[in-house]
């Protein structure tokens, strides 16, 4: 049973995945201006200006090279093209710009962008999830009507309207921090103290930023922990005299947490779209900067290239939560047998 | 059964909520004196304070409503108790180690996430009891709610039945030896079966490890199968208690006695049957006078300016109105007076 369920899942995630590679495929190819026909021009315009001419042939094979279609083949041969050498190969094709391959430049930039989501995430969950119990279990309080404003008007502004805001007040006014990079070119690469320092004090305003959108949480977690101080089971715990603190955790705190949980990792989806805006407002060098600057230079193969690495991520984060959950909910046992 | 083994003294107590429109007093000024190893019934309409009345018992009533009064708790060995001025920290080892309580909808009364195990061996820990020992006691409470003590214990709450559930629960409330267990409409979303099934184990769990119970429902018929007293309120008051029979056969109150012509039965003819003509009382809007005086037959213009006090009709046997010498006659109940058969009836 359990395994039959993982294999539905993992199908599902599969199916996912492939729909979303073979959907933006070919609405890429839908828009004005192909990706082969954008650099069919783009060659032909250096050709051009080099003073040299490019025959048909040469240039098709210089498009396919590039982008892994061969520009002439009907379109589903294309994508058969470029979805086989992605599935054999991992070649994702060769950026336009750049000249090396999508992988690479992906793969390079990928910790970068990793490192300031995962951390955005952990630390506004984390808050959240605190600031939410003790607005549920203050509730009506002072503490609970200040913080739900607060917390109402920054899920109304979006995170990058925060993060120019502590840009102007804490890098351009103050110079407290950094407005952009990742480290300070003045330190070492390597294992060592101010190396690390650097990398810290670089990614203070963007994780900040960004965590402002995992505060939202917060509300969610005090409607959740309200809902469970009124259960039936909270009071019998209370009257069997068991101590607060495991009330609090185990009663209150972890039904409350449950279906955070999900949504949490649901939300490392948007956290990767966000890094496309954030990384572009402290000019960080990650995937998101990558993807941000592929879209203004019609580098197709290398915005096709994140899109699907951003969509594996994401399905990935989905599959592990279904079939984590069953570890943490009893109730959702993943198939339906022994747990 | 003498006044001297009593295990709760209640005097004056008062539960009640600020609403905005005015305090709403939810149990109203209830004396009340529970003995040592006796099943008490409460029995009332739905919103007549019952369950306010046990949550006081263990100072529970929940936020933000405010108890005054005494509820005095007598321990085998030892000081009285004030239940209602205890500490926060004195409450903790009150509860469940002296008085238990299984409450209204036990369905959900487990932590969705723990396993059975886990509500035993917390509740032993917080109280400092031995959990090797514990266990084991956990183990033969389940065998004698009829349970597999092996799989209940490893098993998810969502993973047993409604009945099953409610035998745990029993079982859990046992698991620190209390005095007195409290039971609030414990058999409300049971079958009939499992309500008898239920009443029928706590008999033995009674005799077993001699409990008080005080047992509240709005089932009558059932409370006649397990109290040894019965304690009727009406409007957030107490209007009667009595013995079991005294209740049945003698009732001296109007609303108990109307309550027994409206208590459905299969051998008595639907026309038979009488409902209570009006509505119960608002919690806020105090009506003067005895607060039964507008659905009371037998209500008068003294009944409705003077509040009735307990009287005293028998050593066991108190009504809370200026008539209860009439009441019998105005009010008959079903085959009153003619056919004995038909009282047993009642009683079955």
């Amino acid at each position: 049973m359990a395994t039959h369920y993982l294999v539905k899942r993992f199908g599902q995630a599969v199916l996912t995945l492939v729909a979303t590679v073979t959907l933006s495929f070919f609405l890429y190819h839908a828009m004005p201006g192909s990706p082969a026909e954008s650099l069919k021009n783009v060659i032909l315009s250096q050709a051009a200006t080099g003073g040299t001419t490019v025959d048909i042939e040469r240039l098709n094979q210089l498009v396919a090279l590039y982008t892994n279609v061969q520009p002439d083949q009907p379109l589903y041969v294309q994508f058969y093209q470029y979805f086989s050498s992605i599935i054999l190969e991992q070649d994702l094709g060769t950026s336009i710009y750049e000249s090396k391959p999508v992988t690479t430049l992906i793969f390079e930039r990928i910790p970068w962008s990793m490192f300031i989501s995962v951390y955005a995430m952990v630390i506004g969950y984390s808050l959240s999830i605190l600031i939410g119990a003790v607005m549920a279990f203050k509730e009506k309080s002072r503490f609970d009507s200040v913080s739900s404003s607060i917390l109402i008007a920054l899920n109304s502004i979006p995170y990058y309207i925060v993060g120019i805001l502590l840009i102007y007040f804490l890098a351009i006014q103050n110079s407290w921090f950094p407005y952009g990079g990742r480290v300070s070119s003045s330190v070492t690469a390597g294992f060592n103290i101010p190396f690390m320092q650097s990398i810290v004090y670089h990614a203070a305003l963007p994780v900040l930023s960004m965590s402002m959108l995992g505060l939202g949480g917060a509300l969610t977690m005090r409607g959740n922990s309200v809902r469970i101080l009124g259960e039936d089971y909270l009071r019998v715990a209370q009257l069997r005299g068991l101590r607060d603190s495991r009330i609090a955790t185990q009663y209150v705190g972890r039904n409350a947490i449950l279906p955070m949980y999900t949504q949490f990792m649901i939300g490392i989806a948007g956290i990767f779209s966000s890094a496309v805006i954030v990384e572009q407002i402290f000019s960080y060098p990650g995937v998101g900067l990558l993807m941000y600057s592929a879209i203004q230079t019609q580098d197709y193969p290398l915005l096709m290239g994140s899109l699907i690495m951003f969509t594996t991520v994401t399905v990935i984060a989905i599959f592990i939560a279904d079939i984590t959950y069953g570890f943490v909910d009893p109730r959702i046992s993943a198939g339906g047998d022994n747990e | 059964m003498s006044t001297s083994d009593r295990i709760f003294e209640v005097r004056n107590l008062d539960v009640s909520f600020e609403l905005n429109r005015g305090a709403s007093r939810v149990v109203r000024d209830v004396d009340m004196d529970i003995y040592r190893e006796e099943t008490l019934g409460i029995v009332g309409e739905s919103g007549s304070g019952k369950s306010m009345l046990a949550s006081s018992l263990l100072n529970a009533v929940v936020e933000p409503g405010i108890c005054s009064g005494e509820v005095t708790y007598y321990p085998r060995n030892g000081e009285p108790v004030s239940v209602l001025e205890l500490s926060e920290a004195e409450l903790k080892r009150f509860r469940w180690e002296q008085v238990a309580m299984v409450f209204q909808g036990a369905m959900s009364s487990f932590n969705p996430v723990m396993r059975v195990r886990t509500h035993f061996r917390e509740t032993l820990q917080d109280h400092n009891r031995d959990i090797p020992a514990g266990m084991d006691r956990a183990r033969s409470l389940l065998e004698s709610v009829y349970l597999d003590p092996d799989r209940v214990l490893s098993a998810y709450p969502h993973e047993l039945s409604g009945g099953m559930k409610q035998r745990a629960l029993i079982a859990l409330s046992l698991i620190l030896e209390p005095e007195v267990l409290v039971m609030d409409e414990p058999t409300a979303a049971l079958d009939l079966l499992m309500q008898r099934s239920i009443v029928s184990l706590l008999d033995e769990l009674q005799a077993e490890h001699d409990l008080t119970i005080i047992f509240i429902t709005h089932d009558l018929p059932l409370l006649t199968k397990i109290a040894d007293r019965l304690t009727v309120m009406y409007a957030f008051g107490l209007i009667e208690s009595g013995t079991v029979d005294e209740i049945l056969y003698n009732s001296s109150h109007p609303y108990t006695r109307a309550l027994l012509a409206a208590t459905p039965d299969l051998d008595v003819p639907v026309d038979e049957m009488h409902a209570i003509e009006g509505s119960k009382p608002d919690p806020v809007d105090r009506i003067s006078g005895c607060s039964y005086h507008p659905r009371c037959p037998m209500a008068d213009m003294h009944c409705e300016n003077n509040d009735p006090p307990m009287e005293q009709i028998s050593s066991t046997h108190r009504a809370a109105c200026f008539y209860h010498e009439e009441a019998a006659e105005a009010i008959p109940l079903r085959g009153d007076g003619n056919n004995p058969k038909q009282k047993g009836a009642v009683h079955e």
